[in-house]
Protein backbone atom coordinates (compact mmCIF):
# COMPACT_ATOMS: atom_id res chain seq x y z
CA UNK A 1 0.00 0.00 0.00
CA UNK A 2 2.55 2.53 1.06
CA UNK A 3 6.47 1.91 -0.15
CA UNK A 4 8.66 4.36 0.86
CA UNK A 5 12.42 4.68 -0.23
CA UNK A 6 15.18 6.06 0.91
CA UNK A 7 13.23 9.32 1.07
CA UNK A 8 15.21 12.17 2.60
CA UNK A 9 13.53 15.82 3.90
CA UNK A 10 16.07 18.86 4.49
CA UNK A 11 14.40 22.18 5.60
CA UNK A 12 17.14 25.13 5.36
CA UNK A 13 20.92 24.32 5.19
CA UNK A 14 21.56 20.58 6.17
CA UNK A 15 18.48 20.61 8.74
CA UNK A 16 17.17 16.88 8.05
CA UNK A 17 13.57 16.24 9.08
CA UNK A 18 13.41 12.59 7.09
CA UNK A 19 17.03 10.62 6.33
CA UNK A 20 16.69 7.88 4.07
CA UNK A 21 13.85 6.58 5.56
CA UNK A 22 12.59 3.61 3.44
CA UNK A 23 9.13 2.15 5.07
CA UNK A 24 6.91 -0.51 3.97
CA UNK A 25 3.10 -0.76 4.60
CA UNK A 26 0.94 -3.39 3.41
CA UNK A 27 -2.56 -3.49 2.47
CA UNK A 28 -5.26 -3.96 5.16
CA UNK A 29 -2.32 -3.27 7.67
CA UNK A 30 -2.80 -0.76 10.98
CA UNK A 31 0.88 0.93 11.38
CA UNK A 32 1.88 3.49 14.36
CA UNK A 33 4.74 5.62 13.57
CA UNK A 34 6.43 7.08 16.73
CA UNK A 35 9.03 9.18 18.17
CA UNK A 36 9.78 12.02 20.31
CA UNK A 37 8.92 15.17 18.90
CA UNK A 38 11.20 16.25 15.61
CA UNK A 39 11.38 12.75 14.91
CA UNK A 40 9.63 13.29 11.70
CA UNK A 41 6.78 11.60 11.84
CA UNK A 42 4.77 14.99 10.78
CA UNK A 43 6.72 15.60 8.05
CA UNK A 44 6.41 12.19 7.21
CA UNK A 45 2.52 12.56 7.34
CA UNK A 46 2.59 15.64 5.12
CA UNK A 47 4.43 14.06 2.50
CA UNK A 48 2.07 10.95 2.42
CA UNK A 49 -0.51 14.38 2.25
CA UNK A 50 1.19 15.55 -0.80
CA UNK A 51 1.98 18.88 1.65
CA UNK A 52 5.23 18.37 1.45
CA UNK A 53 7.65 17.46 -1.27
CA UNK A 54 10.81 14.98 -0.32
CA UNK A 55 13.78 16.28 -1.12
CA UNK A 56 15.56 12.58 -2.24
CA UNK A 57 13.60 9.35 -2.10
CA UNK A 58 10.16 8.32 -3.61
CA UNK A 59 7.05 7.41 -2.39
CA UNK A 60 4.46 5.19 -4.08
CA UNK A 61 0.87 4.92 -2.28
CA UNK A 62 -1.64 2.25 -4.01
CA UNK A 63 0.73 2.21 -6.87
CA UNK A 64 0.98 6.05 -7.42
CA UNK A 65 4.54 7.91 -7.09
CA UNK A 66 3.62 11.05 -5.79
CA UNK A 67 6.65 12.56 -7.16
CA UNK A 68 5.15 12.39 -10.90
CA UNK A 69 1.03 13.99 -9.64
CA UNK A 70 0.26 17.07 -11.15
CA UNK A 71 -1.27 19.85 -9.02
CA UNK A 72 -5.01 18.71 -10.12
CA UNK A 73 -3.87 14.67 -9.61
CA UNK A 74 -2.71 15.55 -6.16
CA UNK A 75 -6.44 17.01 -5.02
CA UNK A 76 -7.95 13.52 -6.83
CA UNK A 77 -5.15 11.75 -4.78
CA UNK A 78 -6.32 13.59 -1.66
CA UNK A 79 -9.84 12.54 -2.12
CA UNK A 80 -8.97 9.13 -2.20
CA UNK A 81 -7.22 8.58 1.36
CA UNK A 82 -8.88 9.78 4.76
CA UNK A 83 -6.74 12.20 6.90
CA UNK A 84 -7.42 12.79 10.59
CA UNK A 85 -5.36 15.82 12.06
CA UNK A 86 -4.47 16.79 15.86
CA UNK A 87 -6.36 19.80 15.73
CA UNK A 88 -9.25 18.14 13.66
CA UNK A 89 -9.70 21.41 11.34
CA UNK A 90 -12.91 20.89 11.19
CA UNK A 91 -14.56 24.83 9.16
CA UNK A 92 -16.50 26.37 12.12
CA UNK A 93 -19.17 27.45 10.54
CA UNK A 94 -20.44 24.25 9.01
CA UNK A 95 -22.70 22.02 10.84
CA UNK A 96 -21.43 18.29 11.89
CA UNK A 97 -23.44 16.89 8.64
CA UNK A 98 -22.04 19.84 6.62
CA UNK A 99 -18.64 18.89 7.55
CA UNK A 100 -18.85 14.93 6.71
CA UNK A 101 -20.55 15.74 3.69
CA UNK A 102 -19.51 18.89 2.27
CA UNK A 103 -16.77 18.02 -0.49
CA UNK A 104 -19.02 14.92 -1.63
CA UNK A 105 -21.78 17.52 -1.95
CA UNK A 106 -20.15 20.28 -3.57
CA UNK A 107 -18.33 17.90 -6.17
CA UNK A 108 -22.17 16.72 -6.30
CA UNK A 109 -22.31 13.48 -4.78
CA UNK A 110 -26.02 13.46 -3.50
CA UNK A 111 -27.26 10.39 -4.48
CA UNK A 112 -29.06 8.22 -2.00
CA UNK A 113 -25.84 5.77 -1.34
CA UNK A 114 -23.83 8.90 -0.40
CA UNK A 115 -26.38 10.12 2.13
CA UNK A 116 -26.63 7.06 3.57
CA UNK A 117 -23.27 6.55 3.97
CA UNK A 118 -23.03 9.93 5.86
CA UNK A 119 -25.67 9.13 8.18
CA UNK A 120 -23.97 5.82 8.72
CA UNK A 121 -20.27 6.86 9.48
CA UNK A 122 -22.06 9.90 11.92
CA UNK A 123 -24.22 6.41 13.43
CA UNK A 124 -20.76 4.67 13.70
CA UNK A 125 -18.84 7.35 15.44
CA UNK A 126 -21.94 8.16 17.58
CA UNK A 127 -22.57 10.97 16.52
CA UNK A 128 -25.98 10.94 14.72
CA UNK A 129 -27.55 12.95 17.09
CA UNK A 130 -25.54 15.70 16.85
CA UNK A 131 -25.50 16.15 13.11
CA UNK A 132 -26.89 19.74 13.37
CA UNK A 133 -24.23 21.66 15.79
CA UNK A 134 -21.61 23.15 15.19
CA UNK A 135 -18.13 21.95 15.82
CA UNK A 136 -17.67 24.91 18.95
CA UNK A 137 -20.80 23.22 20.34
CA UNK A 138 -18.82 19.77 20.76
CA UNK A 139 -16.42 18.15 23.23
CA UNK A 140 -12.75 17.94 22.04
CA UNK A 141 -13.62 13.94 21.57
CA UNK A 142 -16.68 14.85 19.38
CA UNK A 143 -14.52 17.06 17.44
CA UNK A 144 -11.87 14.40 16.86
CA UNK A 145 -14.74 12.16 15.77
CA UNK A 146 -16.46 14.15 13.41
CA UNK A 147 -13.12 14.29 11.88
CA UNK A 148 -12.99 11.10 11.96
CA UNK A 149 -16.49 10.89 9.91
CA UNK A 150 -15.46 13.45 7.22
CA UNK A 151 -12.09 10.77 7.26
CA UNK A 152 -14.61 7.95 6.30
CA UNK A 153 -17.24 8.93 4.21
CA UNK A 154 -15.41 8.46 0.98
CA UNK A 155 -14.78 4.95 1.73
CA UNK A 156 -10.98 5.55 1.36
CA UNK A 157 -8.36 2.24 1.17
CA UNK A 158 -5.89 4.43 3.80
CA UNK A 159 -6.22 6.35 6.63
CA UNK A 160 -3.73 8.53 7.78
CA UNK A 161 -4.03 10.47 11.36
CA UNK A 162 -1.25 13.04 13.03
CA UNK A 163 -1.68 12.87 16.53
CA UNK A 164 -5.26 12.14 16.75
CA UNK A 165 -5.30 11.86 20.04
CA UNK A 166 -2.85 14.87 21.32
CA UNK A 167 -5.90 17.07 22.61
CA UNK A 168 -7.74 14.16 24.40
CA UNK A 169 -8.20 12.94 27.60
CA UNK A 170 -6.92 9.10 28.13
CA UNK A 171 -10.11 7.60 28.37
CA UNK A 172 -11.65 9.54 25.08
CA UNK A 173 -7.76 8.96 23.35
CA UNK A 174 -8.67 4.97 24.40
CA UNK A 175 -12.09 5.73 22.17
CA UNK A 176 -10.70 7.13 19.19
CA UNK A 177 -7.80 4.59 19.03
CA UNK A 178 -10.73 1.98 19.12
CA UNK A 179 -12.35 3.36 16.18
CA UNK A 180 -9.08 3.36 14.55
CA UNK A 181 -9.00 -0.55 15.20
CA UNK A 182 -12.59 -0.91 13.80
CA UNK A 183 -11.58 1.13 10.49
CA UNK A 184 -9.13 -1.19 10.24
CA UNK A 185 -10.67 -4.11 11.09
CA UNK A 186 -13.02 -3.62 7.29
CA UNK A 187 -9.81 -3.61 6.04
CA UNK A 188 -8.73 0.01 5.35
CA UNK A 189 -5.00 0.53 5.97
CA UNK A 190 -4.24 2.43 8.98
CA UNK A 191 -1.21 4.94 9.88
CA UNK A 192 -1.16 6.86 13.03
CA UNK A 193 0.66 9.00 13.99
CA UNK A 194 1.52 9.38 17.91
CA UNK A 195 4.10 10.13 21.02
CA UNK A 196 1.94 7.88 23.10
CA UNK A 197 3.40 4.88 24.42
CA UNK A 198 0.65 3.85 26.83
CA UNK A 199 -1.61 4.40 23.87
CA UNK A 200 0.72 1.64 21.57
CA UNK A 201 1.03 -0.53 24.33
CA UNK A 202 -2.53 -0.96 25.14
CA UNK A 203 -3.73 -1.24 21.10
CA UNK A 204 -0.77 -3.55 20.45
CA UNK A 205 -0.09 -3.13 16.51
CA UNK A 206 3.23 -2.70 14.37
CA UNK A 207 5.43 0.60 15.34
CA UNK A 208 7.70 2.52 13.46
CA UNK A 209 9.82 4.44 15.86
CA UNK A 210 11.42 7.19 14.03
CA UNK A 211 14.65 9.38 15.79
CA UNK A 212 16.09 12.42 14.19
CA UNK A 213 14.15 11.64 10.48
CA UNK A 214 15.73 8.30 10.60
CA UNK A 215 13.72 4.66 11.27
CA UNK A 216 15.30 3.55 14.74
CA UNK A 217 12.98 0.41 15.28
CA UNK A 218 10.12 -1.47 14.07
CA UNK A 219 8.21 -3.70 16.36
CA UNK B 1 -24.14 22.65 -11.75
CA UNK B 2 -23.75 21.09 -7.85
CA UNK B 3 -20.31 23.08 -7.93
CA UNK B 4 -22.03 26.28 -9.03
CA UNK B 5 -24.85 25.87 -6.55
CA UNK B 6 -21.83 25.50 -3.68
CA UNK B 7 -19.81 28.54 -4.96
CA UNK B 8 -23.21 30.74 -5.42
CA UNK B 9 -24.09 29.59 -1.55
CA UNK B 10 -20.60 30.03 -0.19
CA UNK B 11 -20.36 33.65 -1.87
CA UNK B 12 -23.57 34.41 -0.78
CA UNK B 13 -23.12 33.46 2.46
CA UNK B 14 -19.58 35.53 2.51
CA UNK B 15 -21.44 38.26 1.42
CA UNK B 16 -23.78 38.25 4.69
CA UNK B 17 -20.48 37.68 7.13
CA UNK B 18 -18.33 40.40 5.44
CA UNK B 19 -21.27 42.99 4.64
CA UNK B 20 -19.29 46.79 5.67
CA UNK B 21 -16.71 45.29 3.07
CA UNK B 22 -19.25 44.22 0.78
CA UNK B 23 -20.96 47.21 0.42
CA UNK B 24 -18.46 49.29 -0.01
CA UNK B 25 -16.76 47.28 -2.93
CA UNK B 26 -20.83 47.29 -3.86
CA UNK B 27 -20.42 51.58 -4.08
CA UNK B 28 -17.45 51.24 -5.72
CA UNK B 29 -18.85 49.43 -8.53
CA UNK B 30 -21.94 51.22 -8.54
CA UNK B 31 -19.94 54.78 -8.67
CA UNK B 32 -17.77 53.68 -11.80
CA UNK B 33 -21.78 52.02 -13.39
CA UNK B 34 -23.09 55.26 -12.69
CA UNK B 35 -20.53 57.33 -14.33
CA UNK B 36 -20.44 54.79 -17.53
CA UNK B 37 -24.31 55.37 -17.32
CA UNK B 38 -24.92 58.69 -17.03
CA UNK B 39 -22.34 58.89 -20.16
CA UNK B 40 -24.15 56.57 -22.44
CA UNK B 41 -28.10 57.77 -21.12
CA UNK B 42 -26.35 61.25 -22.34
CA UNK B 43 -24.93 60.43 -25.53
CA UNK B 44 -27.89 57.81 -26.50
CA UNK B 45 -30.35 60.61 -25.85
CA UNK B 46 -28.15 62.90 -28.42
CA UNK B 47 -27.98 59.97 -30.94
CA UNK B 48 -31.76 59.95 -31.07
CA UNK B 49 -32.16 63.63 -31.27
CA UNK B 50 -29.47 64.05 -33.69
CA UNK B 51 -30.94 61.27 -35.73
CA UNK B 52 -34.29 62.87 -35.45
CA UNK B 53 -32.83 65.63 -36.63
CA UNK B 54 -30.95 64.71 -39.42
CA UNK B 55 -34.01 62.97 -41.33
CA UNK B 56 -36.46 65.47 -40.49
CA UNK B 57 -34.13 68.49 -41.74
CA UNK B 58 -34.97 70.42 -44.76
CA UNK B 59 -32.66 70.75 -47.74
CA UNK B 60 -32.94 74.43 -49.92
CA UNK B 61 -32.60 73.61 -53.41
CA UNK B 62 -31.30 77.19 -55.07
CA UNK B 63 -31.74 77.38 -58.97
CA UNK B 64 -29.72 79.71 -61.10
CA UNK B 65 -31.78 82.67 -62.74
CA UNK B 66 -31.43 80.90 -65.94
CA UNK B 67 -32.61 77.42 -65.74
CA UNK B 68 -34.97 75.74 -68.04
CA UNK B 69 -37.91 74.06 -68.13
CA UNK B 70 -36.73 70.99 -68.86
CA UNK B 71 -33.97 71.31 -66.60
CA UNK B 72 -36.36 72.16 -64.11
CA UNK B 73 -39.19 69.07 -65.04
CA UNK B 74 -35.91 67.06 -64.81
CA UNK B 75 -35.00 68.11 -61.20
CA UNK B 76 -38.46 67.84 -59.84
CA UNK B 77 -38.62 63.81 -61.36
CA UNK B 78 -35.20 63.34 -59.34
CA UNK B 79 -36.46 64.83 -55.99
CA UNK B 80 -40.27 62.98 -56.75
CA UNK B 81 -38.50 59.46 -57.17
CA UNK B 82 -36.27 59.66 -54.44
CA UNK B 83 -38.23 57.90 -51.30
CA UNK B 84 -36.18 60.12 -48.80
CA UNK B 85 -38.50 63.32 -49.92
CA UNK B 86 -41.41 63.67 -48.31
CA UNK B 87 -42.93 67.18 -50.04
CA UNK B 88 -41.17 69.86 -51.92
CA UNK B 89 -42.47 73.41 -52.75
CA UNK B 90 -41.33 75.70 -55.29
CA UNK B 91 -40.14 79.22 -54.29
CA UNK B 92 -39.92 81.57 -56.82
CA UNK B 93 -38.33 84.95 -56.68
CA UNK B 94 -40.93 86.92 -55.94
CA UNK B 95 -42.01 84.31 -53.56
CA UNK B 96 -38.42 84.82 -51.95
CA UNK B 97 -38.76 88.52 -51.78
CA UNK B 98 -41.72 88.00 -50.27
CA UNK B 99 -41.03 86.07 -47.39
CA UNK B 100 -38.19 88.54 -47.05
CA UNK B 101 -39.78 91.79 -46.92
CA UNK B 102 -42.30 89.94 -44.61
CA UNK B 103 -39.39 88.52 -42.07
CA UNK B 104 -37.39 91.20 -42.07
CA UNK B 105 -39.59 94.35 -42.87
CA UNK B 106 -36.76 96.51 -41.43
CA UNK B 107 -34.53 95.37 -44.66
CA UNK B 108 -37.87 95.67 -47.07
CA UNK B 109 -36.94 99.36 -47.75
CA UNK B 110 -33.58 98.43 -48.88
CA UNK B 111 -34.73 95.25 -51.35
CA UNK B 112 -37.54 97.53 -52.92
CA UNK B 113 -34.63 100.22 -53.84
CA UNK B 114 -32.49 97.07 -56.07
CA UNK B 115 -33.69 97.72 -59.79
CA UNK B 116 -33.74 93.42 -60.01
CA UNK B 117 -34.86 90.88 -57.35
CA UNK B 118 -31.90 88.86 -56.02
CA UNK B 119 -33.04 86.52 -54.23
CA UNK B 120 -33.21 82.97 -56.11
CA UNK B 121 -35.70 80.61 -57.02
CA UNK B 122 -36.04 77.46 -54.80
CA UNK B 123 -37.27 74.29 -54.21
CA UNK B 124 -37.67 73.80 -50.37
CA UNK B 125 -37.48 70.05 -49.55
CA UNK B 126 -38.93 67.96 -46.61
CA UNK B 127 -37.95 64.94 -45.91
CA UNK B 128 -39.25 62.24 -44.60
CA UNK B 129 -38.71 61.86 -41.00
CA UNK B 130 -37.14 58.34 -40.03
CA UNK B 131 -36.37 56.78 -42.79
CA UNK B 132 -33.28 58.83 -43.80
CA UNK B 133 -30.27 58.07 -42.70
CA UNK B 134 -27.25 61.05 -42.69
CA UNK B 135 -25.73 59.46 -45.13
CA UNK B 136 -28.17 58.92 -47.59
CA UNK B 137 -29.59 62.62 -47.35
CA UNK B 138 -25.75 63.83 -48.02
CA UNK B 139 -25.86 61.43 -50.77
CA UNK B 140 -29.28 63.01 -52.52
CA UNK B 141 -28.01 66.62 -51.62
CA UNK B 142 -24.99 66.02 -53.29
CA UNK B 143 -26.82 64.24 -56.73
CA UNK B 144 -29.64 67.34 -56.63
CA UNK B 145 -26.17 69.55 -56.61
CA UNK B 146 -24.18 68.16 -59.53
CA UNK B 147 -28.00 68.59 -61.12
CA UNK B 148 -27.55 71.39 -64.03
CA UNK B 149 -29.45 74.42 -63.09
CA UNK B 150 -28.78 74.21 -59.80
CA UNK B 151 -26.85 77.04 -58.50
CA UNK B 152 -26.44 75.41 -54.56
CA UNK B 153 -28.03 73.22 -52.11
CA UNK B 154 -28.00 73.93 -48.53
CA UNK B 155 -28.25 71.42 -46.07
CA UNK B 156 -27.01 72.46 -42.60
CA UNK B 157 -25.19 70.02 -41.79
CA UNK B 158 -22.39 71.94 -40.02
CA UNK B 159 -24.24 72.10 -36.84
CA UNK B 160 -25.39 68.73 -36.91
CA UNK B 161 -21.84 67.33 -37.74
CA UNK B 162 -20.20 69.57 -34.59
CA UNK B 163 -23.06 68.07 -32.12
CA UNK B 164 -21.78 64.83 -33.62
CA UNK B 165 -18.65 65.81 -32.48
CA UNK B 166 -19.41 66.34 -29.60
CA UNK B 167 -21.45 63.70 -28.42
CA UNK B 168 -18.20 61.08 -30.03
CA UNK B 169 -16.02 63.34 -27.85
CA UNK B 170 -18.42 63.02 -24.81
CA UNK B 171 -18.62 59.11 -25.55
CA UNK B 172 -15.11 59.11 -25.25
CA UNK B 173 -14.33 60.69 -22.03
CA UNK B 174 -17.18 58.56 -20.98
CA UNK B 175 -15.71 55.65 -21.67
CA UNK B 176 -12.07 56.78 -20.49
CA UNK B 177 -13.21 57.75 -17.12
CA UNK B 178 -15.54 54.55 -17.03
CA UNK B 179 -12.53 52.88 -17.69
CA UNK B 180 -10.24 53.98 -15.18
CA UNK B 181 -13.04 54.33 -12.43
CA UNK B 182 -13.73 50.01 -13.67
CA UNK B 183 -10.19 49.74 -13.00
CA UNK B 184 -10.79 50.95 -9.36
CA UNK B 185 -13.87 48.80 -8.86
CA UNK B 186 -11.70 45.76 -9.86
CA UNK B 187 -8.92 46.48 -7.64
CA UNK B 188 -11.17 46.99 -4.57
CA UNK B 189 -13.48 44.09 -5.86
CA UNK B 190 -10.33 41.98 -5.42
CA UNK B 191 -9.12 43.87 -2.82
CA UNK B 192 -12.33 43.09 -0.34
CA UNK B 193 -12.67 39.34 -1.91
CA UNK B 194 -8.87 38.97 -0.74
CA UNK B 195 -9.98 40.20 2.32
CA UNK B 196 -13.00 37.54 2.49
CA UNK B 197 -10.49 34.58 1.06
CA UNK B 198 -8.27 36.10 4.59
CA UNK B 199 -11.42 35.29 6.97
CA UNK B 200 -12.32 32.25 5.35
CA UNK B 201 -8.29 30.83 5.02
CA UNK B 202 -8.99 28.10 7.26
CA UNK B 203 -12.05 26.49 5.48
CA UNK B 204 -10.12 26.94 2.22
CA UNK B 205 -6.96 25.39 3.81
CA UNK B 206 -9.04 22.46 5.05
CA UNK B 207 -11.02 21.91 1.71
CA UNK B 208 -7.98 21.91 -0.06
CA UNK B 209 -6.27 18.99 2.38
CA UNK B 210 -9.31 17.11 1.90
CA UNK B 211 -8.87 17.11 -1.98
CA UNK B 212 -11.52 19.67 -3.21
CA UNK B 213 -11.00 20.50 -6.73
CA UNK B 214 -9.20 24.49 -7.51
CA UNK B 215 -12.87 25.14 -8.86
CA UNK B 216 -13.77 24.57 -6.20
CA UNK B 217 -11.78 26.72 -3.89
CA UNK B 218 -11.54 29.46 -6.56
CA UNK B 219 -15.29 29.76 -7.54
CA UNK B 220 -16.66 31.10 -4.15
CA UNK B 221 -14.38 33.52 -4.79
CA UNK B 222 -14.97 34.49 -8.37
CA UNK B 223 -18.82 34.09 -7.47
CA UNK B 224 -18.82 37.09 -4.58
CA UNK B 225 -16.73 39.26 -7.32
CA UNK B 226 -20.13 38.98 -9.69
CA UNK B 227 -22.87 39.02 -6.49
CA UNK B 228 -20.27 42.37 -5.91
CA UNK B 229 -20.25 44.14 -9.54
CA UNK B 230 -24.17 42.71 -10.23
CA UNK B 231 -25.08 44.41 -6.56
CA UNK B 232 -23.19 47.62 -8.11
CA UNK B 233 -24.59 47.89 -11.16
CA UNK B 234 -27.93 47.28 -10.09
CA UNK B 235 -27.18 50.34 -7.66
CA UNK B 236 -25.53 52.46 -10.03
CA UNK B 237 -29.26 51.66 -12.58
CA UNK B 238 -31.66 52.39 -9.79
CA UNK B 239 -29.26 55.74 -9.26
CA UNK B 240 -29.73 56.81 -12.47
CA UNK B 241 -33.32 56.32 -13.11
CA UNK B 242 -34.04 58.56 -9.86
CA UNK B 243 -31.46 60.81 -11.25
CA UNK B 244 -33.03 60.56 -14.88
CA UNK B 245 -36.67 61.02 -13.07
CA UNK B 246 -35.87 63.97 -10.89
CA UNK B 247 -33.97 65.81 -13.90
CA UNK B 248 -37.14 65.57 -15.83
CA UNK B 249 -39.00 66.77 -13.24
CA UNK B 250 -37.10 69.83 -12.76
CA UNK B 251 -36.10 70.49 -16.20
CA UNK B 252 -38.92 69.30 -18.55
CA UNK B 253 -40.42 72.66 -18.66
CA UNK B 254 -36.82 73.74 -20.26
CA UNK B 255 -36.75 71.23 -22.72
CA UNK B 256 -39.60 71.68 -24.22
CA UNK B 257 -38.70 74.89 -25.37
CA UNK B 258 -35.85 73.23 -27.35
CA UNK B 259 -36.40 69.37 -28.33
CA UNK B 260 -39.91 67.24 -28.27
CA UNK B 261 -40.04 65.80 -24.36
CA UNK B 262 -40.92 62.41 -25.63
CA UNK B 263 -37.62 61.79 -27.82
CA UNK B 264 -35.87 62.07 -24.35
CA UNK B 265 -35.80 58.69 -22.81
CA UNK B 266 -33.93 56.41 -20.32
CA UNK B 267 -31.39 54.24 -21.29
CA UNK B 268 -32.60 51.70 -23.57
CA UNK B 269 -33.22 48.31 -22.09
CA UNK B 270 -30.34 46.31 -23.96
CA UNK B 271 -28.00 49.40 -22.95
CA UNK B 272 -29.20 48.97 -19.34
CA UNK B 273 -29.04 45.44 -19.15
CA UNK B 274 -25.22 45.39 -20.30
CA UNK B 275 -24.81 47.92 -17.65
CA UNK B 276 -25.63 44.93 -15.00
CA UNK B 277 -23.65 42.30 -17.38
CA UNK B 278 -20.51 44.59 -17.25
CA UNK B 279 -21.14 45.00 -13.87
CA UNK B 280 -20.92 41.53 -13.45
CA UNK B 281 -17.92 41.10 -15.37
CA UNK B 282 -15.95 43.91 -13.55
CA UNK B 283 -16.83 41.95 -10.49
CA UNK B 284 -15.76 38.68 -11.88
CA UNK B 285 -12.80 40.11 -12.86
CA UNK B 286 -12.28 41.08 -9.59
CA UNK B 287 -13.00 37.96 -8.42
CA UNK B 288 -10.77 36.51 -10.53
CA UNK B 289 -7.47 38.17 -9.51
CA UNK B 290 -8.05 37.52 -6.02
CA UNK B 291 -8.76 33.84 -6.90
CA UNK B 292 -5.13 33.53 -7.69
CA UNK B 293 -4.29 34.13 -4.31
CA UNK B 294 -5.24 30.36 -3.87
CA UNK B 295 -2.42 28.34 -5.03
CA UNK B 296 -2.04 24.76 -5.29
CA UNK B 297 -0.99 22.54 -3.38
CA UNK B 298 2.61 22.38 -4.62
Amino acid sequence: MIEISHLSKMYGRGVYALRDLSIRVDKGEFVFLTGPSGAGKTTLLRILLCEETPTEGRVHIGGRDLARLSPGQVQAYRRTIGFVFQDFKLIQTKTVLQNVALLARAMGEVSIQQQRRTYQVLKWVGLQHRSNAFPMELSGGEQQRVAIARALVTEPSLVLADEPTGNLDPDLSLEIMNLFRDINASGTTVVVATHDRELIRRVDRRTMTLDHGRLAETS
Amino acid sequence: MHALAYCIREAVGSLWRQRGSAALSVLTIAVAMLVLGAFLLVTSNLDRLMSRWSSAAEFSVYLHDDIGQDQRIALNLMLADSPLVASREYVSKADALARFTRDFPDLAAGADALDENPLPASIEVRLRSGVASADSIEALAARVSAAPGVADVRFDRTWLERLGAIVRGTRWIGWALGAVLILAAVLTVSTIVRLSLHVRRDEVGIMQLMGAPMGLLRGPLVAEGVLHGGAGAILALALLYVGYVAARARFDPVLADIVDPALVAFLPWEFAVALVVGGMVVGCAGGMVAARFVRWAR
